[in-house]
């Protein structure tokens, strides 16, 4: 069962022709059960623990930061007259699009047939999750009375007698958060029950045998469950992949129906769309490069996974910077003075520094991975996807800030200014997706095993095939 | 998996590889006629309708072809960008329709022509459309630095210079590996695919913008660029799975082109049909509801209510360009059936034509132009694809029908939908 | 808790015919693989041998094996099918029966940015997210239900070897439901096939009995989770006289709610707080008075130097906003004290004074102007902000036929022009200048002039009558200085602080085009755009603004720094700008003014020698051209006549 496939290969070169492994090493079917496994099985490694506890104190600095705007009110944000929709709207945007990359990397390449995805799809998924929960506390506690906040669902009250208004962007984006987060669920769950069907069946504390065993629903690999569960990925996939469009082309509704000069931009969606992608892939090798050297699965998630990313990284950085550029030209084409105002007001306004930040980060950064040297090594991607993250920060930023700060009124301008429990709880959101993340990496697979070893089988049949190709002739 | 034998591919100079020669004959008449027909419906227009008409339907059939051609270079020049396999067997049909580019380079100087005298874009005549829409000097003095026959021209020369170095290229590497088999050639194919689609992306949004964009030239969408790329992608698409099913039809590449690659090329089309409904609802939605003048306008004169012509057109384009393809295609048998996906594929073709009419006529301001006016734009774009359809087998004759030493063509003879 | 004892949950599938000697229910034969090829073979030989119910256990998908079985499509897509068109259904219906106006009774039309009721393109988004979301679920359960599961209890668990079916091992399993089976033949028949380890599938022995622990602690949790249920329902059913009890401290019980509030929380009831004595904000440090307001404090501090002082400590504590709050948030801790006789109150103290109050700063705000100067001057001892002192005599000499006694409606009649009947009817002077006592006397409130013009303070109006000469002694005392009734003795700043250059001046330009040009006009003549909106709707409420080229605005009569001031803190119905425009800015504003005002006066001489000649050329030629057209109108006028 070891058909081995040469160990220390180098797969980032593929001859055309050929295609180059993304199992590396001297791999079999339970070499892989054993390198996920090991992740959660083993206790803690003290860097975990250290980073566990980082992030559960800054989780709890957000909870504090609620728990004390709950009490005192919207004013201990930064948010005021004319920038209402300031830190914590900039903050949801760049959340939902980070929980972007897990849906792409689970549903289109999914849909593409892109193998690669298998070994990161699974991780992906999860910061999807945890994303799209981070990103959800935002404008829950931004509709300003919190615990009111069940007034957006459709539910019939004998107090109000009145209706949510569905001809509003803001209540599409519930429905659209709220099912992408739904469906992200169920797509990151089932995919997940074969892999905790190998947890319960190695579990020898007959506790955790019992908690996993009640997660893996009684699965026993059976090929009939295995067709319909292959199918019911195959049509999730379908519907998860014009869902992840529509989140973010709504999303980006909420700006562009509007008038506000910068927001009211008809490429707005496909450009949302692109940006978060974009970001996501940053976060997911963010994620990634440290996680494979600490978990020590470098031959699951091999540097062909990560060079693919960073490729994906570089052709979304370059859609967003022609969307940066098509908008500024339109609005000089369309020679309306408010648009033209508020693009060079982007550029040259008190701002600059944050737009000039944005094209940094997201145009000129990006352009590293043109070099190959740059795609594979880690440390430079890690450094890039960095750069992208803060700059997708800065470009919902820049959008959200620069276009309500000075828009039509002169004189309602002014300058918006963060207040500490602004950054706190920017930094507390981070508190809280490390912390889900961290626990994940801990209690669940962190790698999809069933279709990692899928992939493996393919490539040993191709091996097989090939060698007696050779044979043959 | 064990029963899954690779296909062995056949010898480069198999006759299946070859136009039949059924289709190679036709040649010759299709381009004449073409020719006639393009030449006399855009005369007709113009002697029949007259004012801008003539030149609306031709510009019509020439964004019919150039959106096909466009596309095809899209497809080739990504299935180079992913490495895929799978589409191996169908890249030269691609490649065919894609150095269509060149004739259509030459096609678009009547374009350029009318750009000088006015018979086509109202911008032309600078101080008379200024004072006729009461355009500030600020704003007109502005718009003119880009909307003036010179800079236009240039912006054309620039794109289609681009556009067809990139299909020429691209098009002899590949014709080369049929005679070397040189791998090399497939690894620097590769390599210049990214940047490509770079300038290929620019190109096309900005010719988007200049050539029809600017016939209402105080409009602008910074969507409209996607908005003609989706819809030319997805005629692409239809476009080689009708050529494939034809080929087939008369004998060539009967066992390379097989049901998974219709399948597959079937899901494209599903998916750019979805992606389409998608571009073109997002575009309508946001000026509907942000609802300022400036931009309501240009969907205002395609507006059931205020157009007879064009009112119901857009109507029908939401039904039968989005909704009737999205429930034909839908189904995995169908995918699976090539006459299936061949029917579909030319339904679809015929609804990008009213996709680009309706984006262009009304800019006419003189509705469908009665039954000369309708007879006008049909003929041109028959002629179009008439003239198109020749030139393809004209040079499809020369070459054979599928990349026939590709390395990577043992893979897409194999290729199996999962 | 094994898997095995996760299986009593359900009761095990019956057994089939087949038994075994030692009674055992026997539910098939099962044998191992090693790698996928040899399973897919296998496979292939147990269909081609009629075997129809034969399944195999694999770790991951293998690709075929449903056409080596033998396996039969799904229908699921038909019920994701289903699924996501009732999705799209319920969320069109759900949409327009909600927002659109088809269903009486239950819809809430309700009109918003002057979409119809039933905008489709509006409801797709929604009706798009449900479709999936149900097209979602129907594949998600409908894949579950499907395959059996959840279940809990499979005899295939029973062998310990079958655990590497989730690892690295292939089961190949033959039913002993199918037609063909018989126990020793599948056994041959898999031992044939390469199939190592066979063995026969045993019924699941351990314990059926759910274990009582877990029994118990389900109850325990589920009684715990009905106990809040259970409170809530009982509050529902029953009556109490204390207040209502709330969780989350909502704005409505803020004490700070309403700057024109009383508040208990201090002694002096005022919620805006006044500055410390003698403090200074922070940030404001390098305060030059004069150029702060506009008026000559040297002179000041001769002519009057209590006010001068007072002005001076006013000045140092231009309370920030910040600063205010830190001061309420300081207090904060009393809150819980005072709020309990301040619920009572209304209904024994006086419940008439107390409760128009809170309605009236709301109501009267916009009024707030016309008789500023005299209101303002009664509470000037209290008055934390200079703002008002400094009104008090720009707004005392526009009232200047005025006496105290005066109704305001005779006196602006002199001032604005505003039609007189509706000013009447309005802004009543005397019902407002008694009510006030009652305020100064329960609440020292720091801005009654808001009150003063209230037209509907009827319900005072009867009380406080009695009250009313008690204010008039309490209100020349507090102006002594300024309300010398008519005069207007403030030593106001004559000359602009600032430099005048062309900078400025355009700066002044810039700040007047946006702040006060929508008001007064480009211009300065007072019909800006709002003014001509005003007009047009023929608003009530409206003061019409000044004109700036009216002789009693220009330099000699209204100084740089009264002008200064008057940009700072407002007058009449225009607010002040000190927030919006900085103190040097309202200077360039005040040198602008002066330009406009000069421009309009202009002769021939104020135009440099150089360009003399070329406007004489221009004028000429205008007049040349308006005689001609006079004339020509003249011979047009007369030609009809002949």
């Amino acid at each position: 069962m070891s058909l081995a496939i040469s160990n220390g290969l180098d797969n980032t070169v593929e001859r055309p022709g050929e295609r180059a492994p993304l199992v590396l090493g001297e791999s079999s079917y339970h070499s892989i059960t054993e390198a996920v496994c090991r992740i959660a099985e083993n206790p803690p490694s003290k860097l975990w623990v250290i980073s566990f506890l980082v992030a559960v104190h800054l989780a709890t600095m957000l909870g504090l930061c609620i728990a004390y705007l709950f009490y005192t009110g919207v004013g201990v944000w930064g948010n005021r007259n004319p920038v209402f929709w300031g830190w914590p709207i900039v903050n949801f945007v760049f959340w939902v699009g980070i929980g972007h990359a897990g849906t792409l990397i689970s549903a289109i390449l999914y849909l593409f047939r892109q193998e690669w995805r298998t070994s990161i799809n699974r991780t992906a998924e999860a910061m999807t999750i945890f994303a799209v929960v981070c990103a959800g506390t935002f404008p829950g506690i931004h509709v300003g009375r919190a615990w009111l906040a069940f007034w957006l669902a459709p539910y019939p009250s004998l107090n109000l007698w009145m209706w949510p208004q569905f001809r509003s962007p803001l209540l599409w984006d519930v429905f659209a958060v709220s099912t992408y987060a739904t469906v992200s669920l169920l797509f990151w769950y089932m995919g997940m029950v074969p892999d905790l069907a190998t947890f319960r069946d190695r579990s020898k504390n007959p506790f955790r045998r019992a908690v996993y065993g009640v997660l893996a629903l009684g699965w026993s690999g059976s090929s009939r469950h295995w067709m319909r569960y292959e199918k019911a990925y195959a049509l999730l996939a379908a519907f998860a992949a014009p869902l992840v469009l529509s989140v973010h082309t709504i999303v980006s509704f909420d700006f562009a129906v509007s008038q506000v000069p910068g927001w009211h931009t008809t490429i707005f969606p496909p450009y949302f769309v692109a940006g978060a992608i974009f970001s996501g892939f940053a976060m997911v090798i963010t994620l990634m490069v440290p996680a494979r050297k600490i978990f020590s699965i470098e031959k699951l998630i091999t540097i062909r996974h990560l060079e693919n990313m960073c490729k994906i990284i570089l052709t979304t950085g370059m859609i967003v910077g022609l969307a940066y550029g098509t908008e500024f030209f339109i609005a000089w084409y369309g020679q309306v003075t408010e648009e033209k105002f508020a693009f060079v007001n982007r550029a040259m306004g008190p701002y600059w520094w944050a737009y000039w930040t944005m094209i940094t980060c997201n145009v000129i950064s990006p352009n590293i991975f043109w070099w190959k040297k740059a795609r594979t090594t880690p440390w430079i991607m890690f450094v890039v996807s960095i750069f992208v993250n803060i700059g997708m920060w800065f470009e919902r930023f820049v959008i959200t800030v620069t276009s309500l700060s000075r828009d039509y009124l002169p004189s309602a301008w002014a300058y918006f200014e963060p207040t500490w429990v602004d950054w706190a709880m920017l930094v507390g959101s981070f508190g809280l997706f490390f912390t889900l993340f961290l626990l994940f990496c801990r209690l669940m697979p962190i790698v999809n095993m069933a279709e990692t070893k899928a992939t493996l089988a393919k490539e040993l049949h191709m091996a097989h095939k090939h060698s007696a190709h050779k044979q043959h002739h | 998996m064990s029963h899954h034998q690779a296909v062995a591919p056949k010898p480069a100079d198999d006759p299946a590889f070859t136009m039949p020669a059924m289709l190679s004959g036709l040649s010759l008449p299709l381009c004449i006629i073409g020719l006639i027909a393009l030449v006399g419906g855009t005369f007709l227009g113009t002697t029949a309708v007259g004012g801008r008409f003539g030149m609306s339907a031709y510009l019509t059939a020439y964004m019919y072809g150039l959106t096909i051609a466009l596309g095809s270079l899209f497809f080739v020049l990504i299935q180079h960008l992913a490495r895929a396999g799978w589409s191996v067997v169908v890249r030269r049909v691609a490649e065919l329709l894609m150095i269509m580019l060149i004739p259509l380079a030459i096609l678009f100087i009547p374009i350029a022509w009318a750009a000088w005298n006015g018979s086509l874009y109202t911008w032309t005549d600078a101080a008379g459309y200024q004072a006729e829409h009461h355009v500030p000097e600020a704003v007109w003095s502005e718009k003119i630095r880009w909307l003036n026959p010179s800079w236009f021209t240039g912006r054309a020369v620039l794109y289609l210079g681009i556009w067809c170095l990139t299909a020429w290229w691209y098009f002899s590497k590949s014709q080369r590996q049929d005679q070397t088999g040189e791998v090399t050639l497939t690894e620097s194919m590769q390599a210049r695919s990214g940047p490509a689609v770079i300038l290929f992306s620019f190109c096309t949004a900005f010719a988007a913008f200049d050539w029809v964009m600017s016939l209402a030239p105080m409009w602008f969408s910074t969507m409209f660029g996607v908005y003609m790329f989706t819809g030319s992608v997805l005629a692409a698409h239809c476009s080689i799975a009708l050529l494939c099913f034809v080929f087939q039809k008369q004998g060539a590449m009967r066992d390379e082109v097989t049901i998974e690659h219709y399948h597959d090329l079937g899901k494209l089309i599903f998916g750019f049909v979805c992606f389409w409904g998608y571009i073109a609802f997002s575009q309508y939605m946001l000026i509907w509801y942000a609802n300022i003048p400036e931009e309501t306008h240009w969907f205002y004169q395609r507006y059931p209510g205020f157009s007879d012509t064009f009112g119901p057109i857009s109507i029908a384009l939401m039904v039968l360009h989005w909704g009737v393809p999205f429930l034909g295609i839908m189904s995995r048998h169908v995918r699976r059936r090539p006459w299936a996906v061949a029917f579909w594929s030319a339904y679809i073709l015929v609804l990008h034509f009213v996709d680009i009419y309706w984006a262009i006529m009304p800019e006419a301001n003189l509705g469908a132009g009665g039954a000369a006016g309708i007879l006008a734009s049909i003929l041109t774009v028959v002629g179009m694809v008439c003239l198109m359809l020749g030139m393809v087998l004209k040079v499809g004759s020369g070459t054979r029908l599928i990349p026939v030493r590709d390395p990577r063509l043992g893979e897409s003879l194999a290729f199996e939908n999962i | 808790m094994t898997v095995s004892l996760m299986s009593e949950a359900k009761p095990a599938p019956k057994p089939s015919s087949e038994t075994v000697a030692d009674e055992k229910v026997v539910h098939g034969v099962v044998a191992e693989f090693s790698d996928v090829d040899s399973l897919l073979a296998a496979c292939e030989r147990v269909r081609d041998a009629g075997y129809t119910k034969a399944d195999a256990f694999t770790p991951f998908p293998v690709h075929g094996i449903d056409k080596a079985l033998g396996i039969k499509p799904t229908v699921l897509p038909w019920i994701a099918l289903a699924a996501g068109f009732s999705g799209t259904c319920i969320a069109l219906l759900m949409q327009i029966g909600m927002n659109g106006d088809w269903f009486e009774g239950f819809s809430y039309p309700y009109i918003i940015s002057g979409k119809p009721f039933v905008s489709l393109p509006a409801f797709i988004p929604v009706s798009f997210e449900l479709t999936i979301l149900l097209a979602s679920f129907g594949t998600f359960f409908g894949m579950w239900a499907l395959n059996g599961l959840p279940r809990f209890s499979n005899p295939m668990f029973t062998s310990p070897r079958f655990d590497r079916a989730t690892d690295d091992t292939f089961f190949l399993f033959l039913d002993a439901k199918d037609a063909r089976f018989n126990e020793a033949g599948a056994k041959t028949l898999l031992a044939d096939l390469g199939g190592e380890f066979i063995e026969p599938v045993l019924d699941d022995e351990s314990s059926k009995r759910i274990p009582k622990f877990l029994i118990t602690s389900i109850a325990v949790v589920i009684a715990f989770s009905l106990i809040p249920a259970l409170l809530v329902a009982r509050m529902r059913v029953t009556k109490s006289s204390s207040p209502r009890f709330h969780i989350i401290p909502d704005m409505d019980f803020s004490p700070a709610k309403d700057a024109q509030q009383v508040s208990t929380l201090f002694a002096d009831g005022r919620v805006m707080r006044p500055d410390v004595p003698g403090t200074v904000t922070r940030g404001e440090l390098d305060w030059d008075v004069d150029f702060k307001t506009g008026i000559n404090m040297e002179k000041l501090t001769q002519l009057d130097p209590s006010r001068a002082r007072h002005l001076v400590a006013m000045m140092q504590s231009d309370v920030e906003v910040g600063a205010e709050d830190e001061v309420v948030e300081e207090v904060k801790p009393d809150e819980p004290k005072t709020e309990e006789p301040k619920a009572e109150e209304p209904k024994t103290d006086e419940p008439k004074t107390e409760e128009p109050k809170t309605d009236e700063p709301k109501t009267e705000e916009p009024e707030a102007g016309e008789s500023e100067g005299e209101n303002a001057e009664a509470d000037q001892p209290e008055a934390d902000k200079p703002e008002m002192k400094e009104d008090e005599p720009a707004a005392a000499e526009e009232e200047k036929p005025a006496t105290e006694e005066k109704p305001a409606a005779e006196e602006k009649p002199a001032t604005d022009e505003k039609p007189a009947t509706e000013e009447k009817s309005s802004t009543d002077e005397k019902p407002a200048t008694e009510e006030k006592p009652a305020d100064s006397e329960t609440a020292d409130q720091p801005q009654p002039e808001m009150k003063a013009e209230t037209p509907v303070a009827e319900p005072e109006e009867a009380q406080t009558p009695a009250e009313q000469p008690t204010e008039k002694p309490e209100a020349p005392t507090a102006l002594a200085p300024a309300s010398g009734p008519t005069v207007d003795t403030t030593p106001w700043l004559t000359e602009n602080p600032i430099d005048l250059t062309d900078a400025t001046l355009e700066r002044g330009q810039s700040q007047f085009n946006i702040y006060c040009a929508v008001c007064h006009g480009a211009n300065g003549r007072g019909n800006g755009l709002v003014n001509q909106r005003a007009q047009q709707i023929l608003a009530t409420t409206w003061t019409p603004p000044s004109n700036m080229h009216d002789a009693t605005l220009y330099a000699d009569v209204y100084p740089d720094g009264k002008l200064f001031s008057t940009i700072s803190n407002g007058i009449r119905k225009m607010p002040g700008y000190a927030s919006q425009i900085s103190a040097k800015d309202r200077w360039a504003v005040v040198a602008y003014v002066r330009a406009l005002q000069a421009s309009q006066n202009a002769s021939i001489d104020d135009v440099p020698k150089a360009q003399r000649t070329k406007i004489e050329k221009a004028q000429a030629k205008v007049k040349a051209e308006l005689e001609k057209a006079a004339a020509e109108a003249e011979a047009a006028a007369t030609k009809p006549a002949m």
